[in-house]
């Protein structure tokens, strides 16, 4: 028999808010333990949580980059469960009555169309503190970092509408563009900032219903989402030939030995209506001043970069998918330089330099303007390819100004016919049985010889005068 | 001394000797956060636990001037009034006022018992910020004293909005008057019939001697009828134990409060502590919320729907007439006559009403009768009407001390 998965995802993605959900201390996890912490966030008696207005304004915009309906009336429920993660013995998270109901995103299918994928609801809830076990001597000790807990998450539950790992990748790739977009999520899988938890079921191809679906967690890429969701369908076809049923459960991706494998259940407490937080009631009004603030999204974007700029659909995808680098080439563009060679430029050549950085462009020392100097540089002849490309490096690199570059590096190229001259027939006269053997008819020879010159010249030769010279001298 | 206060001010001082409640001396209880002070809430769980900052009502009444005397005892976490000792703090001198902790009836009956005046305000007229508290949705920062303008004054300072307690609905945020409102005259007060079947002959002799004094002032008596009004205990205690449940959750020893000292891992540990931290009252209410919670929670959310039918039931008779009247017991000194839960919920069986509803309720000494018999007076308000409640409560106690 053959199967079909049925595959949805829960994915939490950390608001970059400034503060906790619930009080003032600073969103940074990362700093030295126990740090950012108040008496809310550790819940001393007597502590009241206090709604972060930023957050919920951040947590309404990712929903509305993901074309969810902003309930009139939100609340949050205490989710109970014991653990030393959570200080109250509760999370506050909003159960009963989400933050946001009924997106969707857009992804393109293995099979090339586009396929619309729903968002069940979107939800706002508290992050967790930090656990550390260890042992001291042969006693085991515990340990809590506080700097996590409070900290604002929105967690996105899609409808299982998914159907390949090809899907689920498409569909957290979608999904991270668009947070991204609205600046208030930075959505690093890597980091652990966006996470990503798979239900996948499988049933007989070609029949609805759903069956009994295993979790998956822990998948700290885009690559290990589809990876572990591809062994999860095969460890399930082949549980099910066997004849083995599919319990509900919970499974680990191990990415060093790249399997599944069960983890200890965790207890899944009730969820509470919470008495202390007042509930979250949008108006009209309010919820007009934040769809204000909501910027031209990724689609949009590149269709008009395809009209307004005449990008190919390619080009057009590659400049708007994130939206620092759509404004950059927006920028660079503005300064008279033509979009396609900009658009160029950005994919060969800045993309690869700020991946091989691990930056963005925001870290580097370059800005819209030295960018389209260098591009205006190498339009106007003072600089060849191959010298610009070192120049980026540079630009990247330091601060300093893009003709002092190009002076201390030697780089403006050879244009003057007469030192090219001199230079051309200096190598003709080192090769000159490569010359005969042009002469005699094999004009690949050509090629080998233009190498050779612009060899001689360090790479700054014009190639364009170069190429005419060598022409003319070979008659 | 001693066995009154668990903590007692050495060295109480005013900072502003002039401000509306100077040389106003206030008793509170552990559960209310003073810096500095300990607040244990009467619990082990709390054990060794100060206090880091001023409760928001702590801050404002010594910013009125007002002098902390000291923290009384009180039953674990506030769940009943055994071995509590605020009221006492009055009785002895020690103190003007009195802050009790009322989720189901404290401050009214620990005035009942003393002979005292007891308000309950609105829920959330009054900031929990600082409350060591246990019911969230059902629990004030209540006040007992001799006199009840002098709770109005206090209230006054008390109540209105606070950035601290989001919690505090919108129509409270303009916070209380402390002037009488007009139009005291000519009010109906409603009896409700349900609520005297378990009196017996005397006490509703008592009962009726207090009403008839009412009439004597100018109010006029009307039966009224709250049909579900035998809802209100089980609706309570399914709540308030399902509450409990969660907001005890914190109690784990990770961060402050009583840990123990055996256990393999943090499992141990949490599990030990928190056997240890509960005492025989408390920790059987709190399995029985955490049984509802986990294993009964549609009968919760049952709970919930009966609680808002019980909510508008009382806002129509409300509607009816101005004031409700209901009579109080005084509880049995004896704090083991309340070991029990079922104990407990039969002492405070008269005051559940408004604790369920959150409308303002007043304790009146029973005018009628003898100071030391035992059926009170218990007025209930419309929210925020708990100014008209004092006002009736001051003209009872002056018409009364005239006609002696
Ligand atoms: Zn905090």
């Amino acid at each position: 028999m053959t199967y079909e998965a049925v595959i949805g995802l829960e994915i939490h993605v950390q608001l970059n808010a400034a503060t906790k959900l619930f009080c003032d201390c600073p969103n940074r996890p990362g700093d030295a333990p126990n740090r950012n912490v108040c008496p809310v966030c550790l819940w001393l008696p007597g502590s009241l949580p206090r709604l972060s207005q930023e957050a919920l304004e951040k947590a309404v915009l990712a929903c509305l980059a993901l074309n969810c309906t902003i309930q009139n009336e939100s609340a949050f429920d205490q989710k109970v469960y014991y653990y030393p993660d959570l200080p109250k013995g509760y999370q506050l998270s909003q159960h009963h009555k989400p933050l946001a109901r009924n997106g969707w995103v857009d992804i393109v299918g293995a099979d090339g169309g586009l396929k619309r994928l729903r968002i069940h609801h979107i939800h706002l809830e508290e992050d967790v503190a930090k656990l550390v076990h260890e042992t001291e001597g042969r006693t085991p000790i515990s340990l809590v970092d506080f700097n996590r807990a409070g900290t604002p998450l929105i967690e996105i539950v899609s409808e299982p509408d998914m159907r390949t790992p090809h899907d689920a990748m498409e569909y957290v790739k979608a999904l991270r563009a668009q947070l991204r977009y609205t600046g208030s999520a930075e959505c690093s899988l890597e980091q652990g900032t966006l996470r990503v938890d798979a239900n996948i079921s499988l049933r007989p191809a070609g029949t609805e219903g759903l069956n009994t679906k295993v979790e998956v967690k822990n998948m700290n890429s885009i690559h290990n989402v589809g990876d572990a969701i591809a062994y999860e369908i095969v460890r399930q076809t082949e549980c099910l030939e066997k004849g083995e049923p599919i319990v509900l459960h919970t499974r680990l991706w191990d990415p060093e030995r790249r399997v599944t494998a069960p983890m200890r259940a965790k207890f899944e407490g009730p969820c509470v209506p919470d008495p202390s937080v007042a509930p979250i009631v949008v108006t009209d009004a309010w919820l007009e001043g934040i769809r204000g603030r909501l910027p031209e999204m990724p689609a949009r974007k590149s269709a008009r970069f395809m009209e307004t700029y005449g990008l190919t659909p390619d080009e057009a995808a590659a400049m708007s998918a994130e939206r620092d680098l759509s404004e950059f080439f927006e920028s660079v563009v503005a300064q008279d330089l033509p979009p396609r060679k900009t658009a160029g430029w950005i994919v060969s050549q800045l993309i690869p330099a700020l991946r091989d950085r691990n930056q963005g462009i925001g870290q580097t020392h370059l800005t819209t303007e030295r960018f389209a100097g260098l591009l205006d540089t190498l339009e106007k002849e003072i600089i060849n390819t191959q010298s610009a490309r070192e120049i980026l490096v540079q630009l990247l690199d330091s601060p300093a100004a893009l003709e002092e570059i190009i002076q201390n590096g030697g780089f403006r190229q050879l244009s003057a016919t007469g030192d090219l001259e001199t230079l051309v027939d200096g190598v003709l006269a080192d090769h000159a049985a490569d010359v005969a053997d042009y002469r005699n008819g094999n004009p690949k020879v050509l090629g080998f010889l233009m190498g050779q010159a612009m060899k001689a010249s360090q790479g700054k030769a014009n190639p364009k005068v170069l190429k005419a010279l060598l022409a003319e001298r070979l008659g | 001394m001693h066995e009154v206060y668990t903590y007692s001010n050495a060295s109480p001082s005013r900072i502003t000797p002039e401000g509306t409640l100077a040389d106003l001396r206030v008793a509170v209880q552990p559960n209310l956060a003073v810096r500095g002070w300990p607040c244990e809430a009467g619990s082990r769980a709390l054990s060794g636990y100060t206090a880091l900052q001023d409760a928001t009502v702590v801050a404002r009444l010594v910013k009125a001037g007002a002098v902390l005397s000291g923290s009384s005892r009180m039953a674990e976490l506030g769940f009943g009034l055994a071995g509590d000792t605020s009221a006492r703090t009055l009785v002895d001198g020690h103190a003007d006022v009195a802050l009790i902790t009322d989720t189901m009836g404290e401050v009214r009956l620990a005035a009942a018992g003393s002979g005292l005046f007891g308000l309950k305000p609105t829920h959330g007229l009054v900031s929990r910020h600082g409350l060591a508290g246990l019911v969230p949705s059902m629990e004030s920062i209540g006040l007992a004293a001799a006199d009840p303008r002098m709770i109005a004054e206090i209230l006054a300072v008390m109540a209105g909005a606070d950035p601290d307690d989001p919690s505090m609905p919108d129509d409270c945020t303009a916070g209380f008057s402390a002037a009488p409102p007009s139009g005291t005259e000519s009010l109906t007060a409603g009896v409700i019939e349900e609520s005297l079947s378990s009196l017996d002959p005397e006490e509703r002799l008592a009962f009726d001697a207090g009403t008839a004094c009412l009439e004597t002032a100018g109010v006029t008596i009307q039966t009224v009828n709250l049909a579900d009004y035998g809802l209100f205990k089980d609706v309570h205690h399914l709540i308030a134990a399902v509450e409990a449940s969660s907001s005890a959750g914190k109690f784990d020893g990770v961060r402050y409060g009583h840990r123990s000292a055996v256990g393999k891992n943090w499992n141990d540990m949490y599990l030990n502590t928190r056997a240890e931290s509960f005492g025989p009252l408390l920790k059987p209410f709190l399995f029985q919320g955490a049984y509802f919670q986990f294993e009964r929670y549609l009968a919760f959310e049952n709970a919930c729907r009966l609680r808002c039918r019980l909510v508008r039931a009382v806002d129509d008779l409300l509607g009816k007439v101005d004031i409700l009247v209901l009579p109080t017991r005084r509880p049995a000194s004896d704090p083991a006559q309340a070991a029990t839960i079922q104990a407990t919920y039969a002492v405070f069986a008269l005051t559940l009403p408004a604790s369920v509803t959150g409308h303002p309720a007043l304790q009146v000494p029973n005018p009628g009768v003898a100071a030391d018999r035992d059926t009170g007076l218990q007025l209930i308000g419309r929210r925020l009407d708990d100014g008209r409640l004092l006002a009736i409560g001051q003209h009872l106690s002056s018409a009364a001390r005239e006609g002696r």
